[in-house]
């Protein structure tokens, strides 16, 4: 039964002409990664438990059939709330075309969805769909995949995510950024696992406790997806019986990503085709957030009660998630476990240091001057340096909750990479619009010094016209790539190694043209030594979310590939496919990733490479914070 | 702001924790208090700072996080000043158990609840009991039921809060921050019941 409707996943797919239309370089990349991961793999627990049941351990690689044929014994045996009988029932549905149909007309006419939900149409479908919503089981979720076809399931959120940002723009007044405007909170907060447009959505992440109780969901309501969650934790926990841990399973097109950690359980179910390495690193980041906001003593919590409720710990902490979640689809740091920094002329950079360095003298530990997800100064008492994730995790708590920007503040809060177990005391004000000082302490009765510490360094920075320093590098963003130096072997009478220096009239001409020398579109650089990376700023043709966002893609994968434990780690990779040419270089001390134009000569691609390093270097005073530390413990 | 201060001695704090260092110390005739706002998430406790100490109100639901602070001085009709250093704490169930970092040494204690909400009006009760068992011995208490607008939604008669109010010695306003009824009465009524240091 299983192998029915495993079939019929497939042919499903093979039917909808345009489930892959934008993505070919996913193909190339996954049929790579898909041998290697298979349909599901698991890895033993630990090697004692191998060696005391070599029978289990031998089985290394199980396929989704047998899975599911294992769910459905443990379903008769114990839980009477979901059944996998359906799963076959729902599957068929998913694959006549008749849904599919009818889905497809709801997806191209956003304005027609509702006036859809009264009609002939819609009836039909919902009589069928009636089967699946009988049970709230993985069957459920399963059943979107047949119905969706990736361009036109996509429509919805870009398109939402691009009537967003134009109305910001009108708003910011075109501040140049490349973080595309989004706006926080949950959203489709009505839907459950039986809403089709739940199904349909490309991401779903679910935190839920080892008891199978719901603790967070992307989409929809954490109530409403009980059933859902016990499903989740019911695979889980049947196959840690086994004395095996799930990683992934792979259903067609959508992969199903597990992380266990001790009682709490998080799972991405996507079809973005993101590499497993990256959305197990999501994953990891949406654990640390929830530690941030708890502590890992949460966990005592299930210690004393397996089935504690974890929901109401989490009030209000939506929008924190959420635009983590969102942070997955355009900021690189969540992949390559690096910080960035505003650039700034290295004297004002120092500056900023070295009244930042005064205080945590005073006994701060960790003193953070921030603007947006971008690093101004940073310094840590003692030399302790702060985790590039926790850098991430501390910024998107305090962009994506409010209150902040309202009075000064005085909250607990954990850096989980720092100590999981317990609470630092954050004291935070927003200085300007966008740039927010941090302060972190041991001690819960510093507020009044933490207070004063602001005031002087407040008082300094204005003094020093740094903030309208900091507001003019926002503007002007970093590094373009139509400012790369012809030569280098010229560089040294060139103005434009410096980044302040460009001449005026490059923003109008340039920004319309085809990007940089040699059909350079984009670059990322990321220092190893220093855990930083910089990105240059998008131009054309890179200039729509959804282009940077295809983008930002193929750099995760490419990142994801370069540092495959299984076939490299890789020093170059030179890769072209109909969108860009990608060209990557990783070495003791940085790792570079370029996009080109698609018809771009490999040979010319190569200098170019060379003289974007050079470049860097020739200008690492002004975009990276030096003297930093590096990450080690 | 000179650099000698940014740096306070830190012995010079008390053990009370969150309290002021002492600049500018009250007297007879200008006071300076520690108010702490207490009650359960979304019964508008920042919504009535901000109406008190900014004159606005902001119908989007920002959540708290740990605590906020505000201050906010006014002038009584004595002319004598009062100056209120504002906690505005978080109404989350995770903060409950941080709550005493920031009631602590509290002179007054404003503890809020929604009268469209009984499940509001239970923690206030909660609140008043852990405060009477933790807080200072002569700290002002007054008890507030906020959303006073939203009267035919109300589900806490005010006898309700008023008996209850009576019986634990605290003083008892309906206020309404979206429409700024009783929020300046609120905090005029608590100025008057502060204990002033002996004026001779």
């Amino acid at each position: 039964m299983a192998s029915d409707s495993d079939s019929a996943y497939d042919s499903a797919a093979d039917q909808n002409p345009n489930s892959l239309p934008d993505t070919p370089i996913n193909h190339q990349f996954n049929s790579a990664i898909d041998d290697h991961l298979s349909s599901l793999t698991l890895t033993p627990l630990n090697d004692a438990v191998s060696d005391l049941a070599p029978s289990q351990s031998s089985n290394n690689v199980l396929d989704a059939n047998s899975l599911a044929d294992q769910i459905e014994a443990i379903d008769r045996n114990s839980s009477p709330e979901f059944e996998v009988s359906t799963v076959e029932t729902t599957l068929e549905v998913a694959v006549s075309s008749e849904v599919v149909v009818v889905v497809e007309e709801r997806e191209n006419n956003l304005e027609r969805e509702s006036n859809l939900e009264s009609d002939g149409g819609v009836v039909v479908w919902r009589e069928v769909e009636g089967d699946a919503v009988a049970s709230p089981s993985s069957s459920g979720y399963a059943g979107e995949r047949g119905s969706s076809s990736a361009s036109s399931a996509s429509g919805i959120e870009e398109i939402e995510e691009h009537q967003v940002r134009v109305r910001d723009r009108s708003l910011v007044n075109g501040i140049a950024d490349s973080q595309p405007a989004w706006i926080p909170g949950k959203r489709h907060e009505n839907e459950d696992d039986a809403s089709i447009s739940w199904r349909k959505r490309k991401k779903h992440f679910f935190i839920l406790s080892h008891s199978g109780k719901p603790i967070y969901s992307r989409y929809g309501d954490e109530h409403k997806l009980a059933g859902f969650s016990a499903t989740l934790q019911a695979i889980i926990s049947f196959v840690e019986n086994g004395g095996d841990r799930v990683k992934l399973v792979r259903a067609g097109k959508h992969q199903v990503v597990f992380l266990v950690k001790g009682p709490i359980y998080l799972v991405c179910i996507s079809c973005t085709e993101e590499p497993y390495e990256s959305l197990r690193g999501q994953l990891e980041l949406l654990y640390g957030q929830m530690i941030l906001i708890l502590t890992k003593s949460v966990n005592r919590c299930f210690e004393k009660n397996s089935k504690f409720d974890m929901t109401p710990l989490l009030g209000g902490t939506d929008a924190v998630f959420s635009s983590l979640i969102h942070s997955f689809s355009w900021n690189p740091a969540t992949f390559l476990h690096a910080y960035t920094c505003l650039p700034l002329a290295y004297p004002t950079r120092q500056a900023a240091g070295a009244i930042l360095q005064d205080v945590a003298d005073s006994g701060v530990l960790f003193a953070i001057l921030m603007c947006k997800h971008k690093v101004v100064s940073l310094v840590g008492a003692h030399k302790t340096s702060l985790h590039p994730n926790d850098m991430l995790l501390l910024s998107n708590f305090v962009m994506s909750s409010e209150s902040f920007r309202t009075s000064e503040s005085f909250s607990p809060i954990c850096l989980p990479k720092y100590n999981p177990m317990a609470f630092l005391y954050a004291y935070v004000q927003y200085l300007d619009v966008n740039t927010y000082l941090v302060l972190l302490t041991t001690n819960s009765d510093a507020f009044y010094h933490l207070k004063e510490c602001r005031i002087h360094i407040e008082a300094v920075l204005l003094k020093a016209n740094l903030l309208t320093e900091v507001q003019r590098s926002m503007l002007d963003g970093g590094m373009h790539v139509e400012d790369l130096p012809a030569d280098p072997s010229s560089r040294t009478g060139s103005a434009s190694s410096h980044l302040g220096q460009h001449s005026p009239d490059r923003f109008r001409d340039t920004r319309t043209g085809v990007g940089g020398p040699c059909g350079l579109w984009h670059f990322i650089y990321r220092s190893i030594y220093l855990d930083q990376y910089v990105s240059s700023e998008f131009s054309s043709p890179i200039n729509t979310p959804q282009q940077q966002k295809r983008l930002y893609r193929a750099y995760q994968k490419i990142y994801a590939s370069m540092h495959d434990k299984g076939f490299g780690p890789h020093k170059t990779q030179f890769r072209r496919d109909e969108n860009y040419v990608l060209l990557c270089w990783v070495t003791q001390d940085f790792e570079l990733y370029a996009a080109f134009d698609p018809l771009a000569d490999k040979a010319l691609a190569i200098k170019t490479c060379n003289r974007v390093c050079q470049w860097v270097k020739d200008v690492e005073n002004e975009i990276f914070l030096l003297g930093a530390s590096p990450f080690s413990w | 702001m000179g650099c000698a201060s940014s740096v306070p001695d830190r012995t010079t704090r008390g053990p009370s924790g969150l309290n002021p260092v002492s600049e500018g110390a009250s007297d007879a005739k200008n006071l300076k208090v520690k108010l702490v706002l207490l009650g359960d998430s979304g019964v508008g406790k920042s919504c009535i700072v901000l109406r008190f100490v900014r004159g606005q109100f902001d119908p989007t639901s920002k959540v708290t996080v740990g605590a906020s602070f505000l201050s906010q001085t006014i002038a009584l009709q004595d002319s004598t000043t009062v100056k209120f250093e504002i906690w505005d704490t978080a109404g989350q169930e995770r903060y409950a158990a941080l709550a005493p970092l920031y009631y602590r040494g509290a002179a007054v204690a404003v503890i809020v609840y929604d009268i469209t909400s009984p499940e509001s009006f239970t923690k206030a009760q909660y609140w008043v009991k852990e405060l009477q068992k933790h807080g200072s011995p002569d700290i002002v208490m007054a008890l507030v039921g906020n959303k006073a607008d939203l009267q035919d939604r109300r589900e806490v008669p005010a006898e309700e809060g008023i008996e209850y109010a009576e019986k634990n010695g605290m003083f008892y306003i309906e206020t309404s921050a979206k429409t700024a009824d009783n929020i300046n009465q609120l905090f005029e009524e608590i100025a008057k019941r502060l204990q002033r240091p002996d004026s001779s």
